[in-house]
């Protein structure tokens, strides 16, 4: 499996597909990001860059400042100094609810569902910009308003298929089996239909078998959708079978970054594994 | 610039006021820098008067101002007097909320019962306040460990949200206060005490049933002080509140801890419940779910879950309610501690001795 | 008409006028999970300015003071009140909704309430003071020229009107985007601004919309009483309509309309015939101690409510066309090969609408 290409390699589409449109290849630029928590810094000066169309994994040892980062990254913390530039634009300052308007969601390490409503509902919640989320257009339910939760509900319903879980339509989030909440949220944040996908943990904890069916999801998704990941993850298989760049972290900085057999040589990445285990 | 000094001095106050300022100054202090200013101002001495209706002008003031620091210490002093009743009650209810972390709005319906147990302690069969005030203690602790053990726990035991255990509270709280109220009716009561003569304690005046309840108040915060510090249920209850989970593993049987938190902090409020009854003199029913936002007040001043915030937050609040009451018509004194509420949820959350993380 | 009807009468115009007032507290928990105990203020501040707006100006002389006195006809006034509602709500939410978690915001709700309360009372010039405002104008009492029971139809006539408006407008904006915005805030705050919503504003909307209809009740409900003072508002009357809205069923308009029944008019009246043991506040006070063990045994044993939250399902006519196979949702090993999961839409397998994309 190791020889493989890792299903992230960005191919000769996504690469076409970003010379045509102008857009920077990289997709995000963490720029000497700092943060602490009383006196102890978790992110002390992290820096790494993520290309665009490619499946880039953040591993590194436990306390390394990994979700930490995530956390800065998305607007869930405020750093203390440091920048974030997505598509060129510096959204460190920027509230949560704006930095994924402009196309950065996450899914978080332990599965949140909008436990009170349907599966289709919770794809519903979630593309941006709807019409009809305006109290007045909401209400007057307008033409352009159907149309679109009209759009977006026939979208839903074929992703709700593409993951399985179209029989589930109907379900409570609630009902749903581990697994199926962790396909689900992969589906909420597919159908924001983001341009970096910030995935936290997914592998923790679950069946090798929704293994093998997320990370070829996620890899259909870079390939089809042209979606760039960010994967957090300590199961370093799944890091080496789906990507194709790695940034190791440890002690709040970056400490390496390559292809999974490069860190495997790398002194300073087995020292910051060994040292901590 | 023609201007006099003069120098007055009852009871330690030296007054100065310039002519064209009107300025006061307190304290020897005060006299240093008169004669300084006195000494600047080209040969003008310190004691000179110029002429006959200024000196009636200025002695009118120092009247004035005489008085209105006479006021303000006696409100200080009343401020001295409900923060001791708060902070018995604060602390009361810090350690009930840093052991279960949810807000508990029967708290002040608690207090209530304690007043009524001594109520009927002291008027239905003739016991000294004393003795009432003992029997309010014993039976509100027992009461809320009642209520903890069959209303609270089941709720506790299945994880019930902090908000819904608020709306569970508010029942409690209504039930409690409606009881009362069926029995006791609206009429406001008073104790059978005698309150003594006021005495003069330097600028202060007080009864002696008030410095009783100073004295109370400061031997409870004490023996709270003691009980935390240095005994062992203490040091648990403190490894509650910081974290229940690290707690469990140490081998503290959180439950337990709860069901004493719950019992200590009935106590408390069953004591100050009295103290208050014994300073507001007469009350009805819902004395104690009015009081219950100045005890919030005055926990969320100090900084939710630290005891000893508690109190600061209890002095601060109480004798801001007392000195606002010079100001103001003394009906808004509870709301002058809603307003402080307000404003440190919203400004300062963590209060002035952040221990908990605001979350 | 016979006492007994008139008292029927009665009884079903509060469960109308309570009806909206529950359905209004619906929005702000119901829809949007916000924890508000100042209900009874809103309901409070509209009925005092639509009372006020209606009224001639106060005459001191009498013993009244108050502001206002517009004498304005009845529906303005009414949206008047609801409007003065929506002010107070807009003042509280823009500084507190931002800052506070659920429980400490709900206690800073009591504090104003009680606040609010206080300078009500004292505070004469305002509104009365203790005493209150009574003699408020009847809507179209001289154009109607009806006696006493006719205009009493006429009145639960009216509020039912609004009362359809009210349900209807709650249940549009249910099932609208906005409502689903508004219940994801509910279920989980971090994934709703995950996926973009501002919490904040929707919230604000939320507190504002729910508050206006407490506006509009509040105005129903003083020109039906005919006077207001304090005592009507304190703080146990709303937890009264909590326990109306926990009880029926929170986040379903029609158990809202339920428990605004059972809760505030059955009991209240069935307890009227007991007689008052021990205090002449036995009864009254009996009623606030079954509201108390209501709340208790309705978050124990069901907290949905009497009628639950309906699910929204995805009608039979939007379902997609059956594709041959559906595998179940647990075999999934099948999928595990490369190639075997696409994402693309369908259009894109034919050659035509690629160029069509690339057109774009």
């Amino acid at each position: 499996m190791a020889s493989e290409a890792p299903l992230g390699a960005p191919t000769e589409k996504t690469q076409t597909q970003g010379a045509i449109s102008n857009l920077p290849p990289r997709i995000l630029e963490v720029q000497r990001l700092v943060k602490a928590f009383g006196g102890l810094r978790a992110v002390d000066d992290c820096s790494f860059t993520v290309a665009r169309g490619s499946i880039t994994g953040l591993i590194g040892p436990n306390g390394a400042g990994k979700s930490t980062v995530a956390n800065l990254i998305t607007g869930f913390l405020r750093a203390d100094a440091g920048a974030v530039l997505f598509d060129g634009a510096n959204i460190a300052r920027l509230p949560i609810h704006r930095i994924a308007q402009c196309g950065l969601t996450r899914t978080f390490q332990i599965t949140r569902e909008l436990e009170r409503m349907t599966v289709t509902e919770n794809l519903l919640a979630a593309p941006h910009h709807q019409l009809g989320e305006s109290f007045w257009l909401g209400l007057l339910s307008t033409p352009a308003v159907r149309r679109q939760e009209e759009e977006n509900l026939q979208r839903a319903l074929r992703l709700l298929r593409d993951f399985d879980l179209y029989d589930l339509r109907d379900e409570y989030a609630a009902n749903l089996s581990g697994g199926q909440r962790r396909l689900l949220e992969l589906a909420r944040v597919v159908m924001t239909q983001p341009t970096l996908l910030l995935l936290d943990e997914p592998f923790a904890g679950i069946n090798p078998v929704l293994c093998a069916r997320l990370s070829e999801s996620i890899g259909a998704l870079c390939r089809d959708l042209g979606i760039t990941f960010l994967i957090i993850e300590h199961n370093l298989a799944m890091v080496e079978r789906l990507c194709n760049t790695v940034i190791v972290m440890a002690l709040g900085r970056v400490i390496a970054e390559g292809s999974m057999a490069e860190l495997r040589e790398n002194p300073a990445v087995v020292d910051a594994y060994l040292g901590e285990g | 610039m023609q201007g006099f000094f003069s120098v007055y001095s009852p009871s330690n106050f030296v007054i100065v006021d310039s002519y064209w300022t009107e300025t006061c100054i307190c304290g020897l202090y005060g006299y240093f820098v008169a004669s300084q200013l006195a000494r600047s101002a080209h040969g003008v001495s310190i004691v000179r008067l110029q002429t006959a209706s200024c000196y009636e002008e200025h002695l009118a003031f120092r009247e004035e101002v005489c008085h209105l620091l006479q006021t303000l210490l006696l409100s200080l002093g009343f401020g001295l007097i409900t923060a001791s009743v708060l902070a018995i009650a604060a602390v009361g209810i810090t350690l009930q909320f840093g052991v279960t972390n949810y807000l508990n709005l029967a708290y002040g319906d608690l207090l209530t019962f304690g007043v009524y147990v001594a109520f009927v302690a002291n008027q239905r069969f003739g016991l000294s306040i004393w003795l009432g005030l003992l029997a309010a203690i014993l039976l509100t602790s027992l009461l809320a460990w009642l209520i903890n053990l069959l209303v609270l726990r089941p709720f506790t035991d299945r994880g019930t949200s902090r908000v819904m255990m608020l709306v569970v509270t508010v029942g409690v709280s209504l039930i409690l206060q409606n009881v009362l109220l069926a029995l006791f009716g609206e009429q406001f009561q008073k104790y059978a005490v005698d309150t003594g003569t006021p005495l003069h304690l330097g600028p202060f005046l007080f009864t002696p049933l008030q410095l009783g309840i100073l004295g109370l108040a400061v031997g409870t915060m004490l023996a709270i002080h003691l009980l935390l510090r240095s005994t062992r249920l203490g040091k648990a209850m403190r490894a509650v509140s910081d974290s229940p989970e690290l707690a469990r593993i140490s081998g503290i049987n959180t439950r337990q801890i709860v069901n004493v938190a719950w019992l200590i902090a009935g106590g408390l409020a069953g004591l100050s419940g009295v103290v208050l009854a014994l300073n507001v003199v007469t009350f009805t029913p819902t004395l104690g779910f009015g009081f219950i936002f100045v005890i919030f007040a005055a926990m969320v001043l100090g900084g939710i879950g630290s005891p000893y915030g508690a109190m600061l937050g209890a002095l601060v609040v109480g004798i801001a309610t007392e000195v606002s009451a010079i100001f103001l018509p003394s009906e808004y004194k509870t709301a002058i501690a809603l307003v402080i509420l307000i404003l440190v949820l919203l400004l300062r959350p963590q209060g002035i001795f952040a221990l908990r993380r605001y979350t | 008409m016979p006492p007994f009807f008139f008292y029927l009468l009665t009884l079903a115009t509060f469960a109308v006028i309570y009806g909206v007032l529950v359905i209004g507290l619906n929005i702000h928990w119901g829809y949007t999970g916000i924890l508000d105990f100042m209900y009874i203020a809103f309901v409070a501040v509209g009925g005092y300015v639509t009372a006020q707006l209606g009224l001639p100006p106060a005459q001191p002389a009498f013993g009244e003071t108050y502001m206002l006195g517009f004498n304005w006809s009845f529906f303005p006034a009414l949206l008047g009140g609801g409007l003065a509602a929506v002010l107070l709500a807009l003042v509280v939410g823009l500084l507190s909704l931002h800052r506070l978690r659920s429980d400490y915001f709900s206690i800073v709700t009591v504090a104003i309430s009680l606040i609010l309360w206080t300078v009500a009372g004292n505070a004469t010039p305002l509104v009365n003071g203790w005493d209150g405002i009574t003699g408020v104008p009847q809507p179209l009492a001289d154009v109607l020229n009806l006696d006493p029971n006719g205009y009493g139809l006429f009145y639960l006539g009216l509020c039912s009107v609004i009362l359809i408006l009210v349900y209807l407008f709650a249940q549009r904006l249910y099932s609208s985007p906005f409502g689903r915005a508004l219940r994801s805030v509910r279920e989980d705050e971090m994934v709703a601004q995950g996926l973009g919503k501002n919490v904040f504003t929707l919230r604000l909307r939320a507190f504002v919309i729910g508050a206006f209809i407490a506006g509009i009740g509040g105005g129903l409900l003083v020109t039906y009483v005919d006077a207001f003072n304090p005592s009507a508002w304190t703080s146990p009357e709303t937890f009264f309509l909590w326990a109306a809205l926990l009880l029926g069923g929170s986040a379903n308009n029609r158990g809202a309309m339920l428990g605004a029944l059972l809760v505030p008019v059955l009991f209240a009246e069935a307890t009227r015939f007991l007689p008052n043991f021990y205090s002449p506040e036995f009864v009254n006070a009996s009623r606030y101690i079954v509201v108390g063990i209501l709340l208790i045994l309705v978050v124990r044993f069901r907290p949905q409510g009497l009628i639950a939250e309906r699910k929204l399902r995805v009608p039979k006519s939007k379902l997609l066309p059956l594709v041959a196979s559906t595998a179940s949702p647990e075999s999934t090993a099948h999928l595990a090969q490369p190639g075997a999961v696409s994402f693309l839409p369908p259009e894109h397998n034919s050659s035509e609408s690629k160029e069509a994309h690339h057109g774009e």
